[in-house]
């Protein structure tokens, strides 16, 4: 693959919620609100002719009340036949007249239903369109399509091959951000297209036997950094998004164009495949307005946007597909292990801040150059969650894949009051002084050796009172390894006879949310050449050192993950440090004394516990 | 005090908004004022859009066509 491929997906929703919400204000609901549908309709055709005027073909996502109006169903086979657009199914949009009266029910998301409920809708909803256009469809999808409903999905129509499956990083701050109504709480998947795990759908397959059976797409292509620390609904391939985050002046938007394009220069990082996909529902273009914006402006965004793919198109820069088509490109050339990562820029606040993000069937992990590069976020994927969701299940809402480490829910880098909070980081100590990298802001290059992707900070100086050194970061990730190695160099001093120790270290939690989970029963381990100490966490604020460590380790059971560090050095000292409930926090780390230049290397891995 | 309803646009709270929260406010005809059911805000549309501007400050490359990666 070398190519920049582009998704366009337009659902045709009788009743966006939106509009319904405008329509409705003062009066009772009314599902078959004729001035709704209409307006509903009269969007999607101009969403279409856009796209059409631009070149660029469409899949179309059905909606299930679509499917009983004959206008749409005439218009998706006329533009199937005259374009090439695919006829796929979304099972958003559930709700309508029929939807009412056959599953007497008000809830709008498929993973929020009971598991025999997405049984049952999954059979209307395909069964329906069968019966509308004579064959099953390809492709599929919502904001979140759970591992259990795409393996019932999949038992039974074999024939999806694609879904849209997650919203990037939508969890408890696009729920706070709709003052606390919004449930898509789904933090912690990849932001580009997946082959995902059966067992858990953030998950990356690790192998044939784990492959779910679809090619899973983020709806739309969001800006990693921005939406890392800010709502999902701001930020991305989605024009109307970005006036909802008033990221405009006038009525320009050059933002749109910035993170499509920081999206094609992924190719850099992913063997010179990138992707986007723009996936804009009718209720973002209400006549009405939206988001202070009146509807000269929401349709000048769409066309502005869909104008800079076409442009691309025409100028050979990116390739126009179907859901369908790209899940069968996606899977010929991409093996299970390879990574998909991506050196990102701010193309916002005007900083030259980078965050390297990157994700395989073992970890998903960010590391922050503002922070010298530490980790600022670590999903342990190897563990493979089977988290259900949906009514009558433990999570029910709450869809996340759960984090080791996310330092804006559990504070990173400690600047407030007392305790610790969650980040990898490494310090550097010298006569009773200690400097945290945290605090060493800087940029990274990016590299590739084979099958190791390699990331090369900056150098950083550390000044004490006495001597400064220079200090280097690498990280170096082997594809198909699931480790991280890290490598930290003191590259220069002002004094050759100085001793300074180096501590790279882990201060870890679990978690989904801002607020903390029980530690209890988390094993800290030190196994050293010749001694062994192990903890059973209780926050008792104990702590241990082991000399010649082996390994450091810490088990995690409510998440099913085994943490360790390692080190190729013959006498660095292992060690851990317990929290407690004012900071519920592990510590992991290792540590080695240097004189004048060196390095100490370290691995870090995540694995099943089990 | 009259009843609150939608204003020509879904002029959100400024104030709510500066701390990322999406709340659309009401408006009050009698008053030519918007209100916001969350947190204490009034103002009349002059105002709301003064805040927007003071919001989108942060953006400081939100004109700035970035083509170098």
């Amino acid at each position: 693959m070398s190519e920049f491929y582009v998704t366009i997906i337009h659902r045709p929703e009788m009743v966006p919620e939106y509009i319904q919400r405008e329509a409705q204000e003062g009066k009772q609901e009314d599902l078959a609100r004729s001035e709704v549908i209409r307006e509903s309709l009269d969007i999607f055709r101009t969403q279409q002719q856009v796209a059409h005027d631009n070149g660029l073909r469409t899949t179309i996502q059905m909606t299930y009340a679509s499917l009983f109006n004959a206008e749409v169903i005439a218009i998706a086979k006329e533009h199937h036949d005259r374009y090439g657009d695919e006829i796929g199914s979304t099972f958003l949009g559930l709700q309508c007249q029929q939807f009412r009266d056959k599953f007497k029910s008000k809830e709008l998301a498929i993973w929020l239903f009971s598991m025999e409920d997405k049984r049952r809708i999954v059979d209307e909803v395909l069964g329906k369109f069968y019966e509308v256009f004579g064959f099953y469809p390809t492709s599929t999808g919502s904001y979140y399509m759970d591992a259990e409903l795409v393996n019932y999905i999949k038992s039974k129509y074999p024939m999806i091959k694609a879904a849209v499956a997650t919203c990037w990083e939508e969890g408890p701050k696009a729920y706070r951000n709709a003052n606390n109504s919004w449930y898509t709480i789904f933090d912690g998947g990849p932001w580009n297209p997946w082959i995902p795990s059966k067992r858990n759908i953030h998950c990356p397959a690790s192998d044939e036997a784990d492959d779910i059976g679809i090619v899973a797409i983020p709806h739309l292509s969001r800006d990693l950094m921005a939406v890392f620390d800010g709502p999902g609904s701001y930020y991305g391939t989605h024009p109307q998004n970005i006036l909802r985050g008033m990221v405009y002046e006038g009525r320009e938007i050059p933002y749109f164009k910035n993170i499509v394009d920081q999206y094609r220069s992924m190719a850099t990082y992913n063997r010179g495949y990138s992707y986007n996909m723009m996936y804009v529902g009718p209720g973002w273009m209400s006549k009405q307005g939206r988001w202070e914006a009146d509807y000269a402006f929401l349709l000048k965004s769409y066309q502005d946007g869909m104008a800079h793919y076409g442009q691309l198109k025409k100028k050979g820069k990116a390739q126009d597909v179907t859901l369908s088509e790209f899940a069968d490109i996606y899977r010929q050339s991409r093996p299970y292990t390879r990574p998909e990562c991506t050196l990102w820029k701010d193309i916002l606040y005007g900083s030259r801040r980078q965050q390297f993000w990157y994700a395989d069937p073992w970890m998903r992990f960010c590391l922050d150059m503002n922070q010298g590069g530490a980790m600022i976020d670590l999903r342990p994927y190897a563990a493979r969650l089977v988290r259900p969701c949906g009514v009558g299940t433990r999570h029910l809402q709450d869809a996340s894949y759960p984090f080791l480490v996310q330092s804006l829910y559990r504070v990173g880098y400690f600047t407030h009051y007392a305790g610790e909070g969650a980040v990898k980081s490494c310090k550097f100590s010298y006569a009773g002084e200690e400097i945290d990298l945290c605090t060493c802001r800087t940029l990274a290059s990016y590299s590739e050796e084979g099958d190791t992707r390699i990331v090369t900070l900056d150098p950083v100086n550390i000044e004490f009172a006495r001597v400064t050194i220079s200090v280097q970061s690498v990280f170096r990730l082997t594809e198909g390894t699931g480790e991280i190695e890290i490598v930290r160099s003191i590259i220069g001093t002002t004094d050759p006879a100085a001793e300074i120790t180096i501590d790279e270290y882990i201060t870890a939690c679990y978690g989904t949310t801002e607020y903390p989970e029980d530690l209890t029963g988390i094993t800290l381990t030190l196994q050293g050449a010749a001694e062994r100490e192990s903890i059973e966490y209780a926050y008792q604020c104990r702590e241990a050192q082991v000399p010649d460590i082996i390994v450091a380790e810490a088990i995690v059971p409510q998440v099913e993950t085994r943490l360790t560090m390692r080190t190729d050095s013959d006498h660095a000292t292992g060690y851990f440090r317990e929290g407690f409930a004012f900071s519920p926090m592990y510590t992991i780390g290792l540590k080695q004394t240097i004189q004048g230049k060196g390095e100490l290397r370290t691995w870090l891995k995540v694995e099943k516990a089990s | 005090m009259a009843q609150g309803r939608k204003g020509k646009l879904n002029y959100r709270c400024p104030w709510c908004l500066a701390r990322e929260i999406d709340m659309d406010m009401l408006y009050d005809r009698d008053k030519d004022e918007y209100y916001c059911l969350r947190c204490s805000f009034t103002g009349n549309e002059p105002e709301v859009l003064r805040l927007n501007a003071q919001f989108r400050a942060k953006y400081r490359d939100r004109m700035r066509r970035i083509t170098d990666f």
